[in-house]
């Protein structure tokens, strides 16, 4: 083999190995996120449970309770609220929640009437506006530090949005954390708000136990001052705490997927370079041999 | 006094999940003791402290805005931000109530900023009052 491919080799070697530094530090940078993001994510979720659990019952006490957030009414524009991530390198993490956009956007309406969309994320941001989306809302660098208040911006925004009819429907599509090897691309109603079904962040959660509570809890509760008047107020508070939820449940979910992913490409890394090793090495026997067979060669001609 | 299982559910946990004897919160129309075997109740909370007595010894907490349901087997309190008087970082609560107070005094302030700077004011100041319990 000659001289040449030897070297090249060595500088593929070189750089497969290069790579190699990177996902093993992107790898280890996100296993220290998602650490944290778990620990947000799981002490927010009883939070947001007993948010959905209190609204359930509210709401199946009363016949005659109606609101504009439960009233039934035909729909026309739909809102998709789209959590992503602020960067790539994250195997299927954002293309998943994308193409799930795509398909229930196909699903409801024809193409003159896409659905809205707030963008969380910076990718999401990019794809939807570079396809001509009606992008009505931008958080880019959203997610990492998703604060109560600024949730709540989104949180006023779609309630004001509903309450003028603009939109008549809302969705929030997000990847569900499921555990540290899966996470599932999601979507949840959020308006109108559907009494009978309950809500849940994680699919996984057998429904036993909050059905023989809301069973139990179908007694006359005393509101103070009002049902109605305790149901408005939940309500914004409950988009907060889904929308909060949604995005730390997605953030984690990014940092294990990313995790998972640069994991892979650094078996695959360390795959190549111990396969390009032996090749290098075989090279080098292969031009030892030769040139042992030359001074051979040549020594016999010699004598 | 018979206990009652009470939980106090925030944003970033449990704050409480434990049999209290008693709790008194401030709702929107004025303040209201919880014992054992209360009617089912529910009410929304403004900025006000909560008082938590457990095993005849009471503790004070800083509520910013929730929702208190009591049910038949407990009584849950949904908070926004609720902190235990005696782990509030003193000096930062004066910090908050020094610089709302400074914006409150900007005679540019919207509308809605005029408000949030008012919220941010009075919860400085329900933890003060809360930290000196």
């Amino acid at each position: 083999m000659p001289k040449s491919s030897m070297k090249t080799i060595k500088r593929r070697i070189k750089s497969v190995g290069s790579t190699l530094q990177i996902t093993k530090a992107m790898e280890m940078v996100a296993s220290a996120k998602l650490r944290y993001a778990k620990v947000r994510a799981e002490a927010l979720r009883p939070y947001f449970e007993a948010h959905a659990e209190l609204l359930r019952d509210i709401a199946s006490q009363k016949a005659d309770f109606s609101t504009v957030f439960t009233a039934k009414r035909e729909v026309k524009n739909r809102l998709f609220i789209v959590i992503e991530g602020d960067r790539g390198l994250a195997g299927g993490y954002n293309s998943n929640i994308t193409r799930l956009v795509g398909e229930y956007a196909d699903k409801f309406d024809n193409p003159e009437n896409r659905p809205k969309i707030i963008a969380i994320g910076k990718k999401a941001v990019d794809y939807f506006k570079k396809r001509g989306w009606d992008v009505i809302g931008e958080y880019p660098y959203f997610s990492e530090d998703a604060k109560a208040s600024r949730c709540a911006d989104i949180a006023n925004m779609v309630t004001d949005l509903f309450k003028s009819g603009e939109v008549d429907e809302v969705r929030v599509f997000y990847t569900a954390f499921i555990s540290a090897l899966r996470q599932d691309a999601t979507q949840i109603k959020l308006l109108p708000f559907d009494t009978e079904k309950k809500l849940k962040m994680n699919p996984e959660q057998d429904d036993t136990e909050s059905a023989l509570s809301a069973k139990k809890s179908r007694v006359s509760v005393h509101y103070d001052p009002s049902p109605e008047a305790v149901f408005d107020r939940i309500i914004p508070k409950m988009f907060l705490s889904m929308i909060s939820c949604a995005c730390i449940d997605s953030y984690a979910s990014e940092q294990s997927a990313r995790r998972n992913a640069m994991e892979n490409a650094s078996d695959n890394a360390a795959e190549m370079i111990e396969k390009l090793s032996l090749q290098y090495n075989r090279a080098r026997q292969e031009k030892i041999t030769n040139e042992i067979n030359e001074i051979v060669g040549g020594a016999n001609a010699i004598s | 006094m018979t206990p009652f299982n009470l939980q106090i559910i925030t944003p970033d946990g449990f704050l409480f999940d434990d049999r209290a004897e008693s709790v008194i919160v401030r709702t929107t129309v004025g303040d209201k003791g919880i014992l054992a075997r209360h009617e089912p109740y529910s009410a929304a909370l403004g900025i006000g402290k909560v008082k938590v007595t457990t095993n005849g010894k009471s503790r004070f907490a800083a509520l910013s805005a929730g929702i208190i349901t009591v049910g038949s087997d407990k009584t849950v309190i949904l908070a926004q931000s609720c902190e235990w008087g005696d782990e509030i970082d003193k000096k930062r609560a004066e910090i908050a109530r020094n610089t709302a107070k400074e914006r409150l005094s900007d005679p540019t302030l919207s509308a809605n900023e005029h408000a949030v700077a008012e919220f941010k004011l009075k919860r400085a100041l329900n933890r003060l009052e809360t930290v000196n319990r």
